[in-house]
């Protein structure tokens, strides 16, 4: 049986270095069988979460990435209608000595409705995503990724989903989940998300991380470089954080900075050095002055 | 336990945020599964459990820390003994409010001072025991939070808060600090794009099947051939060319004057959110001067543009508001280049300082706009007071609307959205909103604008407990 330490030691194994809410939110979604929704601006490892997850509890990661459109035939399921056809086309001979025993019109529709069911079974139903994860013979994990950039529409269809973790698909009837996945969705927060969804999850806010939890999932994933550094890196780009810029670096920002650094070898940080790499950590034209400048003032 | 969750999530609905009883189950069922472990745990369970926004979690956090400041959390889970103890703290505790309450009702003046002067040896103990709460809670000053939360025990009975009935009115009468400037709260932000978010969730379907009448124009082959793969190219579904759309024009004439700052600002912030989502907007300012402030609503934090306008930077704040000055205005730098028909909306007390109205320039605006609205904060019985000249510019305008709340504000701009866009829909959608405004007219409106001297416009009474300015 897993504990709340238990989830924190085997995603730490996993390379992802969880917090306490971050562990209690795993636990509970794991016990409770509820869907996590995580918010928290870019970068941060909400989607990171889920694959570290993955991994560590050997789940087969099923990931739907969310856009502007998206629907049901491409979230759910869909009928493979190009199969369809194509069985008609060949089974017309079949047909016709299938058909001929019957006596009259009336008789041979009745026969052929009997066997509608052929064209509308599980043969020619294409699994899209979330009927894959219920399906799936393990308990897989259902990552629903960047949910705010589906249309309400699509938020509604997921409903039913996350909640009774079934599939009503009026051809087939009600396909329940073999094994309830493991879910998560993910949102930055550019649309709000509704309430009858944030309902039927457990809600996650992954903010920055604190200073420590930081340098420790910089060492975990770069154990080579050394604990200074990435101790000046880390406060300086907490410092950059609190400079309002456009887009305040993340943690994804950091561990590409720390891949820089360990590059070029760098053994403390400089003004220049962080001139020449400016680019890694600020992503507008704006930004890229505030944070030299902020080098310059901290470093100098 | 359940009970203690129970309370606390009625708590937590007093303090607005909204938790359904699924999610209380939920809460219950977390709690089942790992115990009471202390607080830092707790917390975290039931924050993940019951709060379903990061805007509410401050509220939550505090919410949590007054509602178990009274016991403390044991290291390890002895869990029947802590139910019982807190069932009976918590008894205890709302039987003192009880009898605060009842307190109250007896004397007005005192009991506040005597409440906080009297401190039996019991609310030392208690106050001892708040000291030691976890010291590595990450919230900041605790003991602060908490004797705050005790004193509230002590006031009034709390009005019943409007949020929960009514959660998208904002409280325009209030925090509205004239000395310290004009600044939003986040919470004032929050709920302004809850207001839009909710306006534009009712506006999207009716927009979708604006354009969706809209879009009929001559068949799109391509796009119909690739539709209707799956059927074996029989054409079930046809593509239809869209035809060229352009977004909606409005201009925004608002006056900054001392005496409708509050109503201008929320329109700002208003047009500050909607802009560029639907609407291509052109922004006004004016107090006795006029100047636009379209490319500063884009460029500038919405704080900040505030900060300039009540400094005076933009148009000087000192002078008298006169409308008819602004109209000659803007009619001699603006009015020449206003382009593709906008809708204007004037928002202004009308109040004149008995300048000359200059009425006549509105007659030309009225020319080149396809709509114009006034919006005024005044109510309708004192429009004919003073120096109003409301009467006169009223009769060029197609609406004159009293504005009070700034969910009236977004139910005045939703209708003039819906308005525009049913403007350049199908003529089927047309003749619908004809048909509409012909049942209208039957209603007299004779008399529109003196009427409101007469027969009260406002119910007296409002029960959706709406605020106003």
């Amino acid at each position: 049986m897993i504990t709340e330490q238990g989830v924190k030691e085997f995603l730490h194994q996993g390379g992802y270095i969880a917090d306490d809410a971050i562990a209690t939110a795993v636990f509970l979604a794991l016990r409770m069988e509820k869907p996590i929704l995580i918010e928290g601006p870019p970068g941060v490892g909400k989607t990171g979460l889920a694959k570290a997850l993955s991994a560590s509890l050997d789940f087969p990661l099923v990931r739907l990435q969310c856009y502007e459109g998206i629907d049901e035939g491409k979230a759910l399921y869909d009928w493979e209608y190009g199969k369809q056809l194509l069985y008609t086309q060949l089974l017309r001979t079949q047909l016709d000595s299938y058909l001929s025993v019957s006596a009259d019109l009336r008789e041979a529709v009745e026969r052929l409705s009997s066997e509608e069911s052929l064209f509308f079974s599980r043969n020619f139903l294409v699994q899209r995503p979330i009927l894959r994860s219920f399906l799936s013979e393990k308990r897989s994990l259902l990552l629903i990724d960047e949910i705010d950039r589906s249309d309400d529409e699509f938020e509604a269809l997921l409903l039913e989903c996350l909640s009774e973790f079934q599939i009503s698909i009026p051809e087939l009837g009600v396909i329940e989940a073999t094994r309830r996945p493991l879910t998560i969705l993910t949102s930055n927060g550019t649309r709000m998300i509704s309430d009858a969804l944030r309902r039927r999850c457990l809600y996650l806010y992954i903010g920055y991380p604190e200073l420590d939890r930081e340098i420790a999932i910089v060492r975990a994933k770069f154990p080579d470089l050394c604990e200074s550094l990435a101790r000046q890196m880390v406060e300086f780009l907490r410092k950059a954080r609190e400079l309002n810029l456009r887009k305040p670096p993340s943690v994804s920002e950091t561990l590409d900075w720390a891949q820089v650094l360990s590059i070029l070898k760098a053994s403390q940080l400089t003004p220049e050095i962080v001139a020449n790499t400016v680019g890694v950590i600020a992503k507008h034209q704006t930004d890229l002055q505030k944070v030299t400048d902020l080098a310059v003032r901290e470093l100098g | 336990m359940e009970r203690i969750i129970a309370r606390f999530v009625g708590e937590l609905r007093d303090c607005g945020i909204r938790v359904s009883p699924g999610e209380s189950l939920d809460a219950v069922q977390a709690l089942a599964l790992t115990g009471i472990r202390g607080r830092r745990s707790t917390r975290q369970l039931l924050r993940l459990t019951l709060v379903k926004n990061v805007h509410d979690m401050p509220v939550f956090d505090a919410a949590f820390n007054r509602f178990f400041s009274r016991f403390q959390f044991p290291p390890e889970g002895d869990i029947p003994g802590l139910m019982d103890a807190a069932i009976v703290s918590m008894e205890g505790e709302f039987s003192t409010m009880n009898l605060v309450e009842s307190h109250h009702d007896d004397e007005e003046p005192g009991p506040l001072l005597k409440l906080d002067s009297q401190i039996d040896p019991e609310d030392l103990q208690e106050l001892k025991s708040l000291t030691e709460i976890d010291p590595d809670d990450s919230d900041g000053n605790e003991i602060v939070v908490q004797i705050k939360g005790h004193r509230e025990l002590a006031k009034a009975p709390r009005p019943s808060r409007r949020f929960v009935q009514n959660p998208l009115t904002i409280d325009l009468s209030q925090g509205l600090p004239q000395e310290r400037g004009i600044v939003f709260t986040a919470e004032e932000q929050a709920s302004m794009q809850d207001v839009v978010s909710r306006m534009m969730l009712r506006l999207r379907k009716d927009m979708k099947r604006i354009k969706n009448n809209q879009n009929r124009g001559k068949l799109h082959v391509i796009k119909t051939i690739q539709k209707n793969y799956r059927h074996d190219m029989v054409p079930f579904q046809v593509a239809l060319r869209r035809k060229r759309r352009e977004k909606p024009r409005l201009l925004v004439l608002c006056d900054v004057s001392f005496s409708v700052s509050h109503a201008a600002r929320f329109m700002l912030l208003l047009l500050h959110t909607l802009h560029n989502q639907l609407l291509d907007v052109r922004s006004f300012i004016f107090n006795r001067q006029l100047a636009e402030i379209t490319d500063l609503l884009a460029n500038l934090p919405v704080n900040e543009l505030m900060r300039t306008i009540d400094e005076g930077d933009i148009v000087d704040l000192d002078e008298n508001s006169s409308y008819g000055q602004v109209l000659l205005d803007f009619k001699k730098r603006f009015l020449e280049n206003l382009r593709g028909r906008p809708a204007v909306i004037i928002l202004g007390d009308a109040r004149n300082n008995y300048d000359e109205a200059q009425d006549w320039v509105l007659e030309e605006i009225r020319e080149k706009s396809r709509y114009m609205l006034w919006l005024t904060p005044e109510e309708r019985e004192i429009w004919r007071r003073g120096d109003c000249v409301i009467d006169t510019y009223g009769a060029y305008c197609d609406k004159v609307e009293v504005v009070k709340t700034v969910e009236d504000l977004s139910l005045v701009v939703e209708d003039l959205l819906l308005d525009m866009y049913a403007d350049q829909a199908h003529p089927l959608e047309k003749k619908r909103q004809r048909e509409k405004e012909a049942e209208n007219e039957q209603l007299d409106y004779r008399g529109y604008y003196s009427r409101g001297a007469t027969v009260a416009s406002e119910p007296a009474f409002d029960p959706s407990g709406r605020s106003h300015w």
